[in-house]
């Protein structure tokens, strides 16, 4: 019974944590933009606008819930939660500290789930959530939005191949496929975490995760400039929110997902930090990744499609295949 | 003039001929397979990047244009029609409504047809005066268009970037006419009013930091490899292709093609400055940005030289009285010069009959007035030759065979503003 | 009007020769006002005289800078006018070509010479309803699809409400 309770605990977490940093990675986004493009961000709303996220909720939630008349209403309206739900689940997979720690007298495990096959149930839920923008796009009925379905699937799709083909070579490097073992794989100091024998596998999984969470410059599937909003064009309201909310959720995850695979996870850079808890190292490095994709999206123009294509499969996958094998080559001769 | 210092030199590109850059604009043109449906969309009116309330209904072949449909005429406001019941003087506010972006060279376009008509002589310092007006409105134009044309390939900051350093050259207007966007600052015969006090200074200061910024945007985008790859080898639209559409300005000058009416039928003080036609030679979407790029070192380099070299006397004609307003000054104080006032105000001014066609190079392009005058002091006809509209009109043949991803910025790359073309 | 072409400069005098050479007495007229060459040219031979303009081993006026259109109410017989001005890309010279018509009479069409001209013969005709024989799509450009009228015409009002109805019935016709 009370590891029932434990886990239902650490479920509500774990929510908590993904969703409650969206309402602020919002804000930093919108305050980082500004001060990127020599303007202030919001202002108003609280401290520094701090409560502006919270504000444009309240505004989404009030507004009338429209469904297009041709649209196919049950799709149109549960698309937005396709891209939600496998979210949340890939975050029960993110240890956030060690295992076996005594809280209050129990003997608590700081990761929801430490499934055996976690990176694989990682990219299965991946492949999941790009139902989410190809239902929406394609129930809306709406020209602008097939396309933006049609290109973001098939962009999730074909990046998804680099991003499994760059996570083999930590597999082959580590030997397992769980995340709390991954993670125990590169204990002891930051020479030892996986991005610097897997340097490729790192920079084609950050890349490939920038196409997966739709991305400047990969954010053709939106595409403001071209497809008006892509998949996105019909939806207003609170179902757009959820959309957006989703997109923050995914790049929280995909954070937790590329610190814990290349960056050591919960682990310090040096093991005299460890009395800092595992779960702020966590956190802080999440927060430089979705920096970068912050900076990144306001800073490059965007790939037209068929680049973004010979990008993934001229240039991402044969370097991922190069890597998997150099890598398998010196770990079985070593 | 020798201090002032030129668009720093690229290495000179390959001298296309015709026939290399058909060959390119064919190889461009992807193969549409014969057996498939198209998808039909229509960009526009509210679409983000049509830059106006221009729509086109494109047909796709998944995401290659086969057909387009353009169609305007969403911001036509009849500004002929009030033409004809308008005196010369009165009609001058509403060109400013025309390419609202740089309106002040839409008041010089009308200003010197109604000029040529009754041939009256321009001061040689209202020359100077609208000659820096109408390259303080390229400059502003082009950085516009610049801020625009980079986030209409996804790059959002570029275009806020941009706009800090417009506000320079709006800040300029506005201590010079008082307002930022419709200017309406020229007059027939010169301009409203003389230079305020401190304007040459803050603009000396303004123009000699310009390229500073330039150079900065320049390596901003032309290191940029995605924008490179956007924008390199795509939209190619030959010699030929211009000057059947009519497509003028820098998209006319970056097929090779040096013709910029500055230098052809030199107009206001372009005779007594220095200053070089900015040409490339590859007709794709990168040449018409570097063209745009290089204009502006010129337009910079223009406005010093004006600085530097400006006479001093009348800013408007005081020869005709018949035909342009008196200075402001005198009109409260000399009573020939508030009688003059008040028949231009009411009765307007004394034209002969004729009718005339005057063009002269305005950021977008070649803009021309025609008036057709019947000797009284409202036009009988005056028709507007605005670049937007001949632009509009050439989408067809510059979208076909492109991608969706692609039209965005061929489109913006030809520069147009709809108040242009709908007149 | 020999007096006036004394105003014109080299290029547009030997223009001048060439037309009167070769066309003659087809054409109705000429004029010179501010250094600027306008031929009166019948409808009928219009298409003659701009083939012979654009050639380039004819006159070589290979652009088309505008061509609109004109009402003169007060002449009975021929109350229109189209001036079509053209541009020599080599030299920088303009010619006018001004055609006089009769309420209701056609014109020969000149986008299949000027692709350019489409648009301006589209506004033309919805300004002034001078029809263009053979112009492949001559429908409405600047106004509503349902606007009645041509509101360029010297007695159609400047104030005062026309159309402004949404029409649905339309749907696939624009």
């Amino acid at each position: 019974m009370t590891e029932f309770i434990i886990l239902i605990i650490k479920l509500v977490l774990i929510i908590a944590v993904a969703v409650g940093m969206v309402p602020f990675l919002i804000f930093f986004e919108r305050k980082f933009a500004g001060f990127f493009q020599s303007r202030m961000g919001p202002t108003y709303a609280g401290p520094w606008g701090s409560l502006q996220s919270f504000g444009d909720m309240a505004k989404l939630m009030s507004k009338e819930d429209l469904v297009p008349a041709a649209a196919d209403g049950p799709v149109f309206r549960i698309a937005p939660y396709i891209l939600f739900v496998p979210a949340f689940v890939s975050m029960t997979l993110i240890p956030f500290g060690p295992m076996d720690v005594d809280i209050f007298g129990y003997n608590v495990d700081l990761v929801v789930s430490s499934f055996d096959a976690g990176v694989i149930m990682f990219l299965a839920l991946g492949s999941l959530a790009v139902y989410g923008p190809v239902l929406g796009g394609w129930a809306s009925n709406n020209n602008w939005a097939l396309l933006g379905a049609l290109r973001s699937g098939a962009q999730m799709v074909s990046y998804e191949i680099s991003m499994g083909l760059a996570v083999v070579g930590v597999i082959v490097m580590a030997n397992t496929l769980n995340f709390v073992d991954i993670v125990d794989a590169q204990a002891g100091g930051f020479w030892n975490w996986f991005f610097i024998p897997q340097l490729v596998g790192f920079v084609i999984f950050f890349v490939a995760s920038i196409a997966e969470l739709n991305r400047d410059p990969f954010n053709l599937a939106e595409a403001e400039q071209e497809l008006v909003a892509g998949y996105m064009t019909e939806y207003s309201g609170m179902r757009w929110g959820i959309f957006m909310f989703g997109e923050y959720v995914n790049m929280v995850v995909m954070s937790a997902v590329i610190s814990t695979i290349f960056l050591g996870g919960w682990r310090a850079p040096f093991e005299f930090l460890d009395v800092i808890p595992g779960f702020i190292w966590l956190v802080s490095k999440m927060l430089f990744f979705i920096f970068l994709y912050m900076w990144i999206r306001w800073t490059l123009p965007r790939y037209r499609y068929n680049q973004l294509m010979d990008i993934g499969w001229k240039i991402f996958l044969p370097l991922a295949i190069a890597n998997l094998a150099v890598t398998a080559l010196i770990i079985s001769v070593v | 003039m020798a201090g002032h210092e030129s668009h720093p030199t690229a290495p000179p590109k390959p001298r296309a001929t015709p026939e290399e850059m058909r060959e390119r604009k064919r190889l461009s043109r992807q193969r549409v397979s014969d057996d498939s449906e198209f998808i039909t969309v229509s960009m526009g009116p509210q679409h983000p990047s049509t830059h106006g309330v221009y729509q086109a209904v494109v047909d796709l072949d998944g995401e290659i244009v086969v057909n387009t449909r353009p169609n305007i005429g969403n911001l036509h406001r009849g500004v002929e029609k009030l033409a004809e019941v308008k005196s010369y003087h009165r009609f001058l506010p509403l060109t400013d409504r025309l390419d609202y972006i740089s309106s002040f060279a839409m008041n010089h376009a009308y200003a010197e047809a109604v000029e040529k008509l009754m041939d009256i002589e321009v001061p040689r310092r209202a020359r100077y005066i609208r000659t820096i007006g109408d390259e303080l409105c390229r400059l502003s134009n082009h950085l516009l268009w610049l801020g625009v044309h980079v986030m209409d390939f996804g790059a959002q900051t570029f275009f806020l970037i941009c706009f800090r350093d417009r506000e320079y050259v709006m800040d300029l207007w506005e201590m010079l006419c008082g307002a930022r966007l419709t200017h309406s600052y020229a007059r027939i015969g010169g301009v409203a009013a003389d230079l305020p006090d401190g304007w040459v200074e803050k603009c000396r200061a303004a123009m000699e930091f310009m390229p500073r910024r330039l150079a900065e945007y320049q390596r901003l985008v032309e290191k940029n490899r995605i924008f490179l790859k956007r924008t390199v080898g795509i939209g190619i639209f030959t010699r030929e292709d211009c000057v059947a559409w009519r497509v003028t300005g820098p998209s006319l000058r970056a097929t090779g093609m040096e013709r910029d009416l500055r230098k052809t039928e030199p107009y206001a003080a372009y005779d007594e400055v220095d200053f070089d036609v900015a040409v490339e030679y590859d007709a794709d979407v990168y040449s018409r940005y570097l063209v745009r790029m290089k204009e502006m070192y010129e337009s910079c380099r223009i406005i010093l030289q004006c600085l530097d070299q400006l006479p001093e006397g009348d800013y408007i004609n005081q020869d005709a009285p018949s035909q342009t307003f008196p200075r402001k000054k005198q009109v409260m104080r000399d009573s020939a010069a508030m009688v003059q006032d008040f028949m231009q105000t009411f009765r307007g001014p004394k034209v002969p009959k004729g009718e005339v066609y005057k063009a002269i190079e305005v950021p977008k392009g070649e803009m021309g007035v025609y008036i057709v005058s019947d000797g009284s002091s409202i036009p009988q006809r005056l028709h507007l030759v605005t670049p937007t509209f001949y632009h509009c009109q050439a989408t067809p043949a510059l979208f076909e065979g492109e991608m969706i991803s692609d039209v965005v910025g061929i489109f913006g790359s030809v520069d147009i503003v709809l108040g242009d073309s709908d007149r | 009007m020999d007096s006036t072409v004394e105003q014109i400069s080299d290029a547009l005098k030997s223009v001048f020769g060439k037309l009167e050479e070769k066309f003659g007495a087809r054409l109705l007229g000429s004029s010179v006002f501010r250094g600027e060459l306008t031929f009166l040219v019948a409808p009928e031979d219009l298409v003659e005289v701009a083939t012979y303009c654009k050639a380039p081993e004819g006159l070589g006026f290979d652009r088309l800078e505008f061509l609109t259109g004109n009402h003169y109410p007060e002449r009975i017989e021929q109350p229109f006018e189209v001036a079509v001005q053209l541009t020599s890309m080599a030299t920088n010279d303009r010619l006018r070509l001004k055609v006089p018509l009769k309420e209701g009479q056609k014109m020969p069409t000149l986008s299949s010479l000027w692709p350019a001209a489409n648009w301006c013969e589209r506004e033309t005709w919805e300004m002034y309803g001078i029809e263009f024989e053979g112009h492949p799509n001559l429908i409405r450009l600047l106004t509503d699809a349902d606007f009645e009228g041509h509101p360029l015409r010297k007695d159609f009002p400047v104030r005062g409400l026309v159309g402004g109805r949404i029409r649905t019935d339309l749907k696939g016709k624009i």
